[in-house]
C-alpha cells in the first residue's frame, strides 16, 4: 500500500518537473524576443521616429510593400488553390516528385531563388519576356515576382493541409445533387475551405512584407524606387542611419502583429462540426 | 428498374467482386452485410462515384455506368449525412434545386412540401450545426428528395442514432417510401431494420453476393453458412400440425412444441426461432405456461462476445444465446435442465 503511494508521488514529481522545465524553456524563449524587441528601444528617439514616419521615403516604402505584397499574396493564393486541390485530392504518376519540388522554395535561401530568377531573365527566354512582356530585373514587377516564387510554396502547403481535412463526401453529395465537379469545387469546396484561404493569404502576405533576400537580388535596392520596408532597413543600416532603421523595424512588426492577430481571430472563430 | 450487371471494382481496402442485383421500380431493397462488406463502396457506385472498368449499370432502358452523379437522378443519404456546414437546413434542401435552376416557385413548393412530410417545418432557418441526429436525419433526406430522385440511395442511414429515434425513423423511412415510392436502396448491418424495412434484400459478404430474396425467403432458407451466420441462424421448425384455438390464436405443433401464435393468414408451415430471441433460465419462470419450455443443454461454444448454446426440447435442437457475463453468473453446463421462453413478437412465420 505505502509503496503504491510513494509511486504515485513519484509519478507527480517528475510530471511536474516536466511540465516545469517544459514551460521555462517557452518563458526563456518569449524573454529572448521580447528582449530584441526592447534592444530597438533604446536606440529610439521618438522625435526621429515620427519624422521618419511621415517621409517621403518611408510613405513610399510603405505603399509599395503592402501593394507587391497584396499582389504577389493574391496571385500565390490563385495559383495555389488548383495545385493545392491537385495534390491533396488526386493520384497521379510523380507526385511525390512535384510534392518535393514545390516544398524547395520553402527550404532554399531567398537570395539563392532571386539569383536563379536573376540568371533566367539573363537566359535568350528571359530576354524575349523582359522586352516583350514586362521588366522585372532592378523594377518593381521584380519584386512582385521574387515575393511570388518565395510565398507560393507556402500557399500550397497550407492549402493543401486546408483541402485535406475536408471531408470528400460534401463533394460527392453536392455531385448526386446536380453539380458538375468544377461547381461543386466552387460551391461546396471553396465555402468549406473559406477559413483556410483567409488564414493562408494572410500568412503568405505576412511573408511577402518581410520578403528581402530574392526581392534585393531581383529587384535590386534602389532608393525610392524598388525600395520595400526590408531594403529600407537595409539601407539605412548602410548608411548608418540606425535610428531611421529601427523606425523601419517597427512599422514591419506593427504590420506583423495585425497580420498574426487577424489570424489568431479567424482561427477561434472557424467551423467546429 | 435497377440492374448491376458483374459489377467488380476495388476502392482502398475495399472490392466488389461480379455482382448482379435487378432492383424492381418502387422497391425497398436493403443490402445486409458486416462491417468491411463493401455496401458502401456498392451504394457509391450507383451514385456514379467511382469509375470501374468491369461491369455495368443499367436504370430501366438506359446504361448508365458512364454516366456522371448529376445526371443521374439519384437522392443520396450518406452515413454521417454530409449537411453543408456553411448552409442553413433550408438552404440546403434547396442546394439541389438550385444547382439545376430550377424556378422560384418550385423551390419554394419543394421545400414547403418536404419540410411539412418530414415534420421539419420548425427548422428551415436552424444552423444545420445545432440539429439532433434524427433532424440531421430528416434534413438530409429532404436534400436528398427535393431533386425528386428516381433512386433514394441510403447509406446506413439509422446507424449513427439512438436506439428510440431509429425505431421512429424507421416508420418514418417505410411511410416515406409508401407515400412517395421512390425506388429505394438501403444498405445496413443491422437485421432488425432489414426484416422491417426490405421488400427484397441481397446478403452481401466480403464483396459478394451471397443471397437474394425476401427477407422470409432469405431468413427461413440461407443459401449457405454465411448467410445464415450474418442472418443470425434461425432455429427453423416445422410444423406438423396447427388448428385454431379461439381469440384469434392457433396452437402450431413443431417437433413435440406447441407454440402459440396469432392466427395468420395462408397458415403456417415453418417457424423461424433467432437464438437472440429465446431468453434461458435455470429456474421454473412464474406465470402461465405459454410457449415455455423445459429443454436440455446439449452443447456449449463460444461465439464472439456470447455463448451459443444448443438446447433439446422435444425432438428439436434450438440454438439460444446469452451474454458471456450472465453465462457464467448463470452457470450452465451441458446436460443441465434448463427453461426457454420464446419472445412472440420475435417469430418468423412462413
Amino acid at each position: 500500500m505505502d509503496f503504491g503511494r510513494s509511486h504515485n508521488w513519484k509519478g507527480i514529481t517528475s510530471e511536474r518537473a516536466f511540465k516545469a522545465a517544459t514551460i521555462s524553456c517557452l518563458v526563456l524563449l518569449t524573454f529572448f524576443f521580447v528582449g530584441i524587441v526592447l534592444s530597438l528601444v533604446t536606440y529610439t528617439n521618438w522625435e526621429t521616429m515620427i519624422s521618419t514616419l511621415v517621409s517621403p521615403e518611408i510613405i513610399f516604402a510603405i505603399k509599395l510593400t503592402v501593394i507587391t505584397a497584396t499582389i504577389s499574396a493574391a496571385l500565390a493564393i490563385l495559383a495555389a488553390i488548383p495545385a493545392a486541390y491537385a495534390i491533396s485530392k488526386f493520384n497521379f504518376p510523380g507526385k511525390s516528385v512535384v510534392d518535393t519540388i514545390l516544398d524547395l522554395p520553402i527550404v532554399i535561401s531567398p537570395i539563392a531563388l532571386g539569383a536563379a530568377l536573376l540568371v533566367f531573365f539573363n537566359t535568350p527566354l528571359g530576354m524575349i519576356i523582359e522586352v516583350k512582356i514586362a521588366r522585372f530585373v532592378f523594377e518593381v514587377p521584380g519584386i512582385i515576382l521574387a515575393q511570388f516564387t518565395v510565398i507560393t510554396a507556402l500557399a500550397i502547403r497550407l492549402l493543401k493541409s486546408t483541402f485535406d481535412g475536408i471531408d470528400p463526401r460534401y463533394e460527392q453529395v453536392s455531385r448526386t445533387l446536380g453539380c458538375s465537379k468544377l461547381k461543386a469545387f466552387m460551391k461546396v469546396t471553396l465555402p468549406l475551405a473559406k477559413d483556410g484561404l483567409i488564414a493562408s493569404g494572410i500568412l503568405t502576405w505576412a511573408r511577402a512584407i518581410g520578403e528581402f533576400g530574392a526581392t534585393v537580388t531581383l529587384a535590386g535596392a534602389t532608393k525610392m524606387k524598388t525600395e520595400t520596408l526590408p531594403v529600407a532597413i537595409y539601407l539605412n543600416l548602410a548608411a548608418a542611419d540606425v535610428e531611421k532603421a529601427v523606425a523601419v523595424i517597427f512599422i514591419l512588426i506593427a504590420l506583423s502583429l495585425v497580420a498574426l492577430i487577424s489570424l489568431r481571430k479567424i482561427s477561434t472563430t472557424r467551423y467546429h462540426l | 428498374m435497377i440492374e448491376i450487371k458483374n459489377l467488380s471494382v476495388r476502392v482502398g481496402d475495399f472490392s466488389l467482386r461480379d455482382i448482379n442485383l435487378t432492383i424492381n421500380d418502387r422497391e425497398y431493397f436493403v443490402v445486409l452485410g458486416p462491417t468491411g462488406a463493401g455496401k458502401t463502396v456498392l451504394i457509391e457506385c450507383l451514385a456514379g462515384l467511382h469509375h470501374f472498368r468491369h461491369g455495368e449499370i443499367w436504370l430501366d432502358d438506359a446504361d448508365i455506368t458512364a454516366v456522371p452523379p448529376e445526371q443521374r437522378q439519384i437522392g443520396y443519404v450518406p452515413q454521417d449525412y454530409a449537411l453543408f456546414p456553411f448552409l442553413n437546413v433550408a438552404e440546403n434542401i434547396t442546394f439541389g434545386l438550385k444547382a439545376r435552376h430550377a424556378p422560384p416557385e418550385t423551390i419554394n413548393d419543394q421545400v414547403t412540401t418536404l419540410a411539412h412530410l418530414l415534420h421539419i417545418s420548425p427548422l428551415l432557418n436552424r444552423n444545420v450545426r445545432t440539429l439532433s441526429g434524427g433532424e440531421k436525419q430528416r434534413v438530409a433526406l429532404a436534400r436528398a428528395l427535393a431533386t425528386s430522385p428516381r433512386i433514394l440511395l441510403l447509406d446506413e442511414p439509422l446507424s449513427s442514432l439512438d436506439v428510440r429515434t431509429a425505431k421512429y425513423l424507421r416508420l418514418e423511412l417505410r411511410r416515406l417510401h409508401e407515400e412517395l415510392g421512390v425506388t429505394t436502396v438501403h444498405v445496413t448491418h443491422d437485421l432488425i431494420e432489414t426484416e422491417e424495412m426490405a421488400d427484397r434484400m441481397a446478403v452481401l459478404n466480403t464483396g459478394h453476393v451471397e443471397q437474394i430474396g425476401t427477407p422470409a425467403e432469405v431468413f427461413f432458407n440461407p443459401r449457405n453458412e454465411t448467410v445464415a451466420d450474418l442472418v443470425g441462424t434461425p432455429n427453423i421448425l416445422t410444423c406438423d400440425q396447427v388448428k385454431p384455438i379461439g381469440h384469434g390464436l392457433v396452437e402450431a405443433v413443431c417437433g413435440g412444441m406447441s407454440i402459440v401464435l396469432p392466427l395468420q393468414d395462408g397458415g403456417i408451415r415453418k417457424i423461424a426461432l433467432f437464438p437472440r430471441d429465446i431468453y434461458i433460465s435455470t429456474t421454473k419462470p412464474p406465470g402461465p405456461e405459454l410457449n415455455r419450455f423445459k429443454g436440455v443443454v446439449t452443447d456449449i461454444q463460444p461465439f464472439s462476445s456470447l455463448m451459443r448454446l444448443k438446447v433439446r426440447v422435444g425432438k428439436n435442437q434450438l440454438l439460444a444465446e446469452l451474454p458471456q457475463d450472465i453465462f457464467e453468473e448463470m452457470d450452465i453446463k451441458t446436460d443441465q435442465e434448463v427453461f426457454l421462453i420464446l419472445k412472440l413478437r420475435r417469430l418468423r412465420i412462413h
